[in-house]
């Protein structure tokens, strides 16, 4: 092992080299997303900004799309990064994956630059092909779409040979079923049809079962581990309660579908199944709190890296918030009629996103971060900080704030132009020019300069935590062995 | 099968439903806190932290005009008695998975542990 | 040890095996429920008319039994006009959907209320009283959709790119937009008050 904190690819093992790329290409993606969320939010407050040039629906598409993709990699660099570890054998297939990374990275890029350069195509099979498909979320052309696919498989392959030789681990056999799952859902996207009812039910298909079923449990399995790490919970404790989250969260998640399937066409049932498994939708964030409270007493928050126990203290109230209060407060279709399509669904959305994933990703940089420098001490008193204190603080005022700020116009458009105007073009506009509706447009613009802030901060912390740092990395129980097995 | 929110109800609705997450997750925290602490007079602001929610689902219950159909009042009935339930079932489970060689946070290792894991690989 | 196998109900291997069939029940419950709704929503049933309907009026009027506005069939109103087979109206329709998702609608407008929120609903466009009066409705739908950058569409100052909408993409825009707005939302979107039909 190299020198202690210096950045040495020495200290990595294969997976995690692999690893390292995924998380800097998300990170520059996270950036991205930023810009194009400025600069979407920017011609809410001035609408002639960019027109004709960068319209607002490039800049919003450019803007999820990036949301979507940043994720997706931090998820597979996180999965590459506890791969070894895990499975107990060097990756099967690395020079593969690696391969893959470049063509995965390439064909990211190439996706954007027809994003921002061509934008549109004709009315014809050929540009859902080639340009873009035009279905929120999931606008990558076609020919991307069967790109992703491959990608994820050979991903896949890596996971599950390196598996297979080594050892399955309870959290390496959920990843695997959840890996089958979350590839075999996106291809429910794939494919064109004229009835819009159809299209937007499979869709969901992949929206939801994406983000609110596999991804939770991806982020369930990448927490267990990171918990395992960094609070040296034992592991058939983490394991079972990764069963028990799975049970509650594909028991909650998976017809909880339900509640996107009120509006589209979609028989009256869908009603009833929404109400309740929108009424159960509380119960795994009731045991992610009793669990917590009953871990402190266990462990005492004894851990041996700060920045990623904060941010998975934010991962923890940021689902409570997102997931669970803005959810349930516009979920009931008594009410959903009236929030439905409104700014409440993307104060809810980002929220949620941000609470729900893009936490567990940051803290898996830390983690990488740590071990990249030496496994260096990244406990308290560490030199400078306060950086990654004030990038989570204005990451998280930013977002607050910008979420706030949607909110307040949500609720206003949801009186103005649902109730009282009944949803008429005029009505809409009559919404939009509300002072209450404007003011909350600028505030969401000014906080997100407060997130963009975070960003440049999380930034130059990333790259400098555990610089020059001497200590290694705190010891978690009295016994100072290093890992076996 | 749903009868819309009234107009004059929205705030209800919303700040209603708000307050049952957040009346639900509290119940839990003062729940999981007398529990582990062993205190048996916090259990009462545990309970009065139920009887928020209980107010808050019958709130929004009527707001949402969720008693104006069988159906409806069946899930405002499941809420009541699955939320005041929940905690204590987690909470079951919570020393039932962690009875064997639990780690009692005395700064003990769990001999038994295969894991011992103090730094990453 | 021994308390472990007392309680069976914390057990690893007892909550593996919950997870797996409480997540395949879940699932294969969702596979039923989607054959059953894929039977109704497909183009052609009720809830989901056939893509002629566009030879129709399409209204949407309150329904005292379902509590909420339901779209109703009319009258034979052929669209520019001109009545149209099944297999044509489907033709027109798709050429439509197609531009619709070349144009990238989605990410400025919302369609059934899914979708980008700087620009209005389109579930019920075809119906929305902005465009004036039925006899000037399509013809002022396909002017707008081929040169919308230069009107004004609002206080805001907000506008429509131009996205190079040839005539006959904006024809079938329209057709689509018709069509959509027959579709059963479950009262989707509430109290509307759609165009005046009646002559």
């Amino acid at each position: 092992m190299a020198a202690l904190g210096v950045l040495d690819g020495a200290n990595l093992n294969g997976g995690q080299k692999l690893a390292v790329k995924y998380f800097t290409v998300a990170f520059i993606l996270f950036g991205a997303q930023i810009l194009f969320g400025l600069l979407a939010g920017l011609q809410y407050l001035n609408p002639d900004f960019l027109f004709g040039v960068l319209d607002f629906s490039v800049n919003r598409m450019v803007h999820i799309n990036a949301l979507v993709v940043w994720l997706l990699f931090g998820f597979i660099g996180s999965v590459y990064w506890l791969l070894e570890d895990e499975a107990g054998s060097p990756v099967v297939g690395i020079k593969l994956g690696n391969l893959i990374f470049w063509i995965f990275t390439l064909a990211v890029a190439a996706v954007v630059v027809v994003y921002l350069v061509v934008q549109i195509g004709p009315g014809e099979k050929s540009s859902i092909w080639l340009i873009n498909e035009g279905r929120e979320y999931i606008e990558a052309p076609r020919w991307a779409d069967i790109g992703i696919v491959v990608c994820v498989l050979v991903f896949f392959f890596n996971v599950v040979a390196t598996f297979t030789k080594g050892r399955y681990t309870g959290i390496g056999g959920v990843l695997v079923l959840d890996l089958v799952a979350l590839a075999g859902l996106y291809l429910a996207g794939m494919f064109y049809t004229p009835n819009i009812s159809v299209d937007q039910f499979w869709w969901w298909w992949v929206i939801h079962l994406w983000v609110e079923a596999t991804w939770e449990v991806m982020v369930g399995c990448l927490m267990a581990y990171a918990l395992i790490k960094t609070l040296g919970v034992r592991r058939k404790i983490v394991e079972t309660w990764l069963y028990i989250e799975v049970a509650l969260m594909f028991g909650s998640g998976i017809l909880g579908l339900g509640h996107h399937y009120f509006w589209i066409g979609t028989p009256e049932y869908w009603f009833t199944i929404g109400g309740f498994f929108s009424a159960l939708e509380p119960i795994p964030l009731v045991a992610m709190v009793v669990h917590a409270v009953f871990d402190s007493g266990a462990h005492k928050m004894k851990n041996n890296n700060h920045p990623v126990l904060g941010w998975t203290i934010a991962h923890a109230f940021g689902n409570f918030f997102g997931a669970g209060v803005w959810g349930f407060m516009h979920t009931l279709p008594q009410i959903n009629l009236f929030t439905h399509g409104t700014q409440w669904t993307p104060s809810h959305g980002h929220l949620a996103f941000f609470g729900a994933y893009a936490t567990i990703v940051i803290a898996f940089f830390y983690l990488a971060m740590q071990k990249w420098r030496g496994n260096v001490w990244m406990s308290g008193n560490m030199a400078g900080d306060w950086k990654w204190k004030w990038s989570l603080a204005l990451l998280h005022i930013g977002m607050i704030g910008m979420v706030m700020g949607m909110l307040v116009a949500g609720y206003q458009q949801s009186f103005i132009e649902r109730a009282i105007e009944g949803s008429t073009w005029m009505g809409y506009f009559t919404a939009q020019a509300h002072p209450w509706f404007l003011q909350g447009m600028w505030w969401r613009q000014i906080f997100g300069w407060v997130f963009a802030a975070g960003y440049v901060l999380l930034a130059w912390d990333l790259l400098t935590i555990g610089k020059r740092e001497t200590r290694p990395i705190a010891v978690l129980h009295g016994d100072a062995s290093p890992a076996t097995a | 099968m749903i009868e819309p929110v009234a107009m004059a109800n929205f705030f209800t609705v919303f700040f209603s439903a708000a307050s049952v997450i957040v009346f639900g997750a509290l119940y839990a925290l003062l729940f999981a806190y007398a529990r582990l602490h062993r205190r048996p007079r916090m259990m009462v602001l545990t309970y009065a932290a139920y009887l928020g929610l209980f107010a808050a689902v019958l709130t929004l219950a009527f707001a949402a005009n969720l008693f104006s159909n069988g159906f409806w009042t069946l899930i405002v009935l499941l809420m009541l008695v699955g939320y005041l339930l929940a905690p204590h079932a987690i909470w079951y489970l919570c020393v039932g998975t962690h009875a064997d060689g639990h780690d009692t946070g005395e700064g003990v290792t769990a001999e038994t542990s295969p894991v011992k894991v103090y730094q990453q690989r | 040890m021994s308390q472990t196998e007392a309680l069976w109900w914390a057990s690893e291997s007892f909550w593996r095996k919950t997870a797996i069939w409480v997540t395949a029940g879940s699932f294969v419950a969702l596979i039923f429920l989607t054959f059953d709704t894929m039977s109704q929503i497909t183009a052609g049933t009720k809830r989901v008319p056939a893509y002629s309907v566009i030879n129709h009026r399409v209204d949407y009027v309150f329904d005292e039994k379902r509590n909420f506005q339901v779209p109703v069939i009319g009258p034979e109103e052929p669209l520019f006009g001109q009545m149209l087979t099944e297999e044509q109206a489907a033709a027109m329709v798709s050429k439509g959907k197609l531009t619709v998702q070349a144009k990238n609608c989605m990410n400025c407008h919302t369609l059934l209320g899914n979708g980008a929120y700087y620009a209005p609903d389109l579930t019920k466009a075809w119906l929305d009283p902005a465009w004036g009066s039925k006899e000037v409705r399509e013809q002022s739908m396909v002017e707008f959709l081929m040169n919308p950058q230069e009107r004004l569409h609002n206080v805001l100052g907000r506008r429509m790119p131009n996205l190079k909408i040839t005539e006959e993409e904006a024809r079938a825009t329209v057709a689509f937009l018709k069509w959509m707005s027959s579709i059963d939302t479950n009262g989707f979107p509430y109290n509307f008050k759609p165009l005046d039909q009646e002559n």
